[in-house]
């Protein structure tokens, strides 16, 4: 009996010390591709305040391009700064970069992160010192006694860096995201919760889920893939919402002894979320009000009051800005008719050009050019796009007008259009999907809205005269 | 690059979303454009997808036209 008294007394302790490590819960709102969809940040707020209020340690993380897609954000005096504003204000804890942040270029990006009261975080982006751009690879975070590691990464595209204009990305290396990644293994060790926040996209983060044992959740973005709460993929729970805050993901995480004993996450719908953050409605409203809006780009010399008009404007534009040799627009993407005289002003440029296009440039021959014209008046109401740098001739069939028979092409200082030679052509994003027609080159984007094209021609040029402008000349035969 | 739309082959320009693959994969069956914007669209998991979603080579996305 005097034997087994120290062993009963050291498993009583130890029960007594099971029974003290009680499982605590580590609770996160995660969102990505926001895309400045500013608009639903009192509901958001609303929903992080009723969160703290039961769960005070709760994180909020966002997965990356907060920015682009909405002008009342993206042409801000600081061009994107609401929405950091607003995250500043709804309580932020971290983001990674998306490929969307670097649309700010590297000044303009290293200013919202000075601007920012939450941390980025991103392993596989080193800017030259120089940008002043403070990134982290890694994040720990403490939740209630619970030790939380956070590795980011963003996605590289095939050359080499995120999905953004090359321009943005110069003077900042990119290094392999897998190979990164593993660099922060160590993180297993040092934390009790592991998480990858990932700007790669769903199909990557199932993919990268085998290499990653070590890593207890992936937050994802990038794909705007509505995943239905969490998933489990190779033992690594997986959770990621489509895009502008239609929806945030609430995960739960129970710890038990250093290590996570349970994984559940489902969705908060954001849209029709009851309550709002009356102070981040009253921000959100102040940042609608955007006086950039009414800025004069430049003055119309005379009214203009036909579409081919404000097409020849609009493609000239496109041309102009990115050197190319033809630049042309499907007919329906010229959104008024008639302006009159005056400024013109970014809300004009906004108007005419709504949709959010981007600018994509082909390398086409001449043949290929002049069928994929065709191709594209066919798909949009067999109206003829309109043209900068070519003069086009259209022959309709006279029983159906519909019917191109024809398209003669010249230049307009009489120079000879060679069907066989190539040209650098221009277009916008919807115009290169729709004119379905043999070619080489499907072309690629140039990660600039045509929008932001006419607006830097505007500016540019100071005054224009477009009335009278017409490049399309139709005859029926 | 290359993706599919139910069981079509699309050739789209580097960059082009959901949107551009459901516009030309419309185009190809004579559809009314219009209905675009209305149609569900679905990776190969079943997830749905908005059209601003980007694409990368290879992409399978089903939809079905209502």
């Amino acid at each position: 009996m005097r034997r087994k008294l120290p062993l009963l007394l050291s498993a009583a302790c130890m029960v007594c010390t099971l029974a003290g490590a009680q499982p605590k819960e580590v609770h996160i709102i995660s969102t990505n591709d926001m895309h400045a969809n500013i608009q639903a940040f009192p509901q958001l707020a609303a929903i992080v305040d009723s969160m703290r209020a039961v769960h005070p340690g709760l994180l909020v993380i966002s997965a990356g391009d907060n920015r682009t897609g909405e002008p009342l954000n993206d042409l801000y005096e600081i061009p994107a700064y609401p929405m950091v504003a607003l995250m500043n204000q709804v309580g932020f804890d971290l983001t990674t970069l998306g490929n969307h942040e670097f649309d700010s270029g590297q000044a303009g990006l290293a200013r919202l992160i000075s601007l920012s009261n939450f941390d980025y975080v991103c392993a596989n982006v080193h800017p030259d010192p120089k940008w002043g751009m403070h990134l982290s690879p890694y994040k720990m975070l403490f939740v209630d006694g619970v030790k939380v590691g956070v590795v980011g990464a963003v996605q590289l595209g095939t050359a080499g860096h995120p999905d953004s204009h090359p321009d943005n990305c110069v003077d900042i290396a990119f290094t392999p995201v897998l190979e990164t990644v593993q660099q922060y293994k160590w993180l297993r060790d040092q934390c009790d919760v592991v998480i990858f926040l990932s700007h790669l996209g769903y199909d990557d983060d199932v993919k990268i889920s085998a290499d990653l044992p070590w890593v207890d959740l992936i937050i994802g973005g990038h794909s705007h893939t509505q995943v239905k709460g969490g998933e489990i993929h190779n033992g690594v729970m997986i959770t990621q919402d489509s895009n502008k805050l239609k929806n945030v993901t609430h995960t739960t995480l129970t710890v038990e002894n250093g290590r996570v004993t349970g994984r559940k996450a489902e969705l908060i719908n954001v849209t029709n979320f009851p309550a709002k953050n009356k102070i981040v409605e009253e921000l959100t409203r102040y940042f609608c009000d955007n006086p950039a809006f009414e800025r004069v780009l430049c003055q119309l010399e005379k009214p203009v009051s036909a579409y081919e008009e404000l097409g020849c404007l609009m493609t000239d534009a496109w041309r102009a800005e990115t050197g190319s040799d033809v630049a042309f627009t499907n007919a329906g993407g010229i959104r008024f008719d008639s302006l009159p005289a005056g400024p013109f002003t970014v809300s004009d440029v906004l108007r005419l050009d709504p949709f959010g296009n981007e600018a994509v440039e082909l390398t086409l021959t001449g043949k290929e050019l002049k069928e994929m014209l065709i191709a594209c008046a066919n798909a949009d109401e067999f109206r003829f796009p309109s043209v900068s740098g070519i003069v086009c001739n259209v022959v309709r069939d006279k029983k159906r007008p519909e019917t191109i028979k024809d398209v003669a092409i010249t230049f307009p200082d009489g120079v000879k259009f060679d069907l066989k030679r190539l040209y650098k052509v221009v277009t916008n994003s919807y115009s290169a999907a729709i004119a379905d027609s043999p070619r080489q080159d499907q072309g690629h984007g140039l990660n600039r809205t045509t929008a932001s094209l006419i607006q830097d021609y505007l500016e540019h040029q100071g005054r224009v005269d477009y009335a009278g402008k017409c490049r399309i000349f139709e005859t029926k035969k | 690059m290359r993706v599919k739309v139910n069981r079509t082959d699309l050739d789209l320009f580097e960059g082009a979303q959901v949107r551009h693959a459901l516009l030309r994969y419309f185009v190809r069956r004579k559809y009314d454009l219009k209905l675009v914007e209305q149609t569900p669209v679905f990776d190969a998991y079943g997830h749905s997808l908005d059209l601003d979603a980007p694409l990368h080579d290879g992409m399978i996305l089903k939809c079905k036209v209502r």
